[in-house]
């Protein structure tokens, strides 16, 4: 009704908002229905009179072994006759197939049939109290002037928020509003494909341990999968000295990045990251061994070679953790535009 | 002078909307109604040609005891059949009593099946005379 007050906080006399042929108009139309559904619930009672009715007679047939009736011949003709077999009966069970019952057990199924015609009823009344409900809101409150609609978008603004908490890394976001746009299914599929991935980039650095420039494009391809560029530079930057250092500094990092890897988000994620979060936590043992094993190698080429592989595992530490936290920030904010779309 | 014709026009589209077509579906329905009269009694008429040809004498069969529960029954003598006469009366007929006079019941819903059908197409000629006087007050081109 007030799609079109999207500003915060609106105030609006009701009787502004429901003109009063508008509210007329409305309230004839619920009445009508009210008047439709009553005649199904007037049906519905004669159906279930039936049913008693039959009920009835299914007992009392049994009682003697024949009956004098007139036996229809088709609409317009009867035969004088009688029933035989008062305690057979062919009970229809429905899409043409008929059962032989006995007279106890076909009462058991009219008295199912009849539980089913209460239950409609039951849903017809809380149908037509709910109509009426709405009738009377039509015919009483809509009318008022001292009554008052007020509008708020609450979700709007927490949105925008959240929207530029995220902002710092445009592409992730982008990326992270798609899958999650795809629904939760989606989620476990794109976590199963970081997995995979972190997979395939240990592997190939265990198979080109030796070869370097592919070492360094493998970690430049995954820079510029991950996320924050900014971070990135301050990394190679600080990380960027010689080999004699780095390596110290590189297996603190490493085993300080993976503590609060590894705890934070127990405390902040859902349950179905941290296996996710173990894996970037296994990933650094791996590149420890490759910067022993490169500790031995020229100092130039492994001055480089460490660059790279910092930047990339420390990269893969940090920004994994934050990755998905933005990708869960950011995910009230895609449910709630594609609900507003 | 454009005024009246507009009256005019509408009053025309009134009677043909108003009048003429509930007459028109009320007549469809009384006329369906026969319809399924002479349905029924066109097959009782084989039944009962049925049961001559094969001279039956002893009947069993289920009879419908509402909800679609059915009990068997059993009828010793075919040969005296009651049969509707209208108005609630049930005559006890012979078979071929009962054929006599079921063509003759037949004749009779053929005829009203004839009129109804007359008074169909009188109504449907009504309507689209009316329609045509629109048109021409209208003084639009002759469509069909």
């Amino acid at each position: 009704m007030a799609e079109g007050l999207k500003k915060k906080g609106t105030v609006k006399s009701l009787s502004s908002l429901f003109p009063p042929e508008e509210t007329q108009k409305a309230s004839e139309r619920v009445r009508d229905t009210i008047a439709e559904r009553h005649e199904e619930l007037q049906q519905l009672k004669s159906f279930i009179s039936d049913n008693t009715n039959l009920v009835n007679l299914v007992r009392t047939l049994p009682n003697e072994l024949n009956h004098q009736i007139m036996v229809p011949f088709g609409k317009a003709a009867f035969f004088p006759g009688q029933l035989i077999h008062t305690n057979e009966f062919m009970v229809l069970l429905g899409d043409g197939y008929y059962a032989e019952r006995t007279s106890k057990q076909t009462v058991e199924i009219l008295k199912r049939r009849g539980n089913i015609l209460e239950s409609q009823v039951e849903s017809l009344k809380a149908d037509i109290q709910d109509l009426k409900t709405e009738a009377s809101f039509f015919e009483n409150e809509a009318g008022r002037k001292d009554l008052v609609e007020i509008v708020e978008d609450y979700e709007e603004e927490s949105s925008l928020q959240e929207v530029s908490k995220a902002g710092d890394s445009k592409a992730d976001f982008a990326s992270s509003t798609e899958a999650e746009s795809k629904g939760t299914g989606n989620e476990g599929d794109e976590y199963a494909r970081i997995f995979s991935r972190i997979a395939e980039l240990e592997k190939e650095e265990e198979e080109a341990e030796k070869d370097e420039d592919d070492e360094d494009e493998e970690n430049e391809d995954d820079i510029d999968h991950s996320v924050n560029q900014d971070s990135v530079d301050q990394e190679s930057i600080s990380c960027g000295v010689d080999g004699s250092k780095l390596l110290p500094v590189y297996q603190d990092g490493s085993s300080q990045d993976g503590t609060p890897a590894s705890s934070k988000p127990r405390f902040t994620e859902s349950s179905i990251k941290p296996p996710v979060r173990k894996e970037n936590v296994r990933a650094p043992a791996v590149t420890k061994e490759e910067v022993f094993v490169r500790t031995s190698e020229p100092s130039t080429n492994s001055s480089k070679a460490f660059t790279g592989s910092i930047v990339e595992h420390t990269r893969n530490l940090e920004t994994n953790p934050r990755e998905p936290s933005v990708a869960h920030s950011s995910k009230p904010v895609s449910r709630f535009r594609m609900n507003r779309k | 002078m454009d005024r009246i014709r507009e009256e005019k026009i509408q009053r025309f589209e009134e009677f043909v909307d108003r009048r003429l077509k509930p007459d028109l579906v009320h007549a469809i329905a009384q006329r369906d109604k026969v319809f399924e009269q002479q349905k029924i009694f066109s097959d009782l008429k084989r039944n009962i040609e049925n049961l001559e040809r094969n001279s039956v004498t002893s009947l069993s069969t289920l009879v419908n005891l509402g909800s679609e529960v059915y009990m068997q029954a059993d009828v010793p003598d075919t040969r005296h059949i009651f049969v509707d006469v209208g108005l609630g009366f049930h005559v006890d007929f012979t078979w071929s009593e009962a054929l006599n006079y079921i063509s003759a019941r037949e004749e009779k819903l053929d005829r009203q099946i004839e009129d109804y059908t007359r008074l169909i197409a009188s109504i449907k000629a009504q309507i689209k005379m009316v329609c045509e006087g629109i048109r021409e007050l209208l003084q639009l081109p002759e469509s069909s």
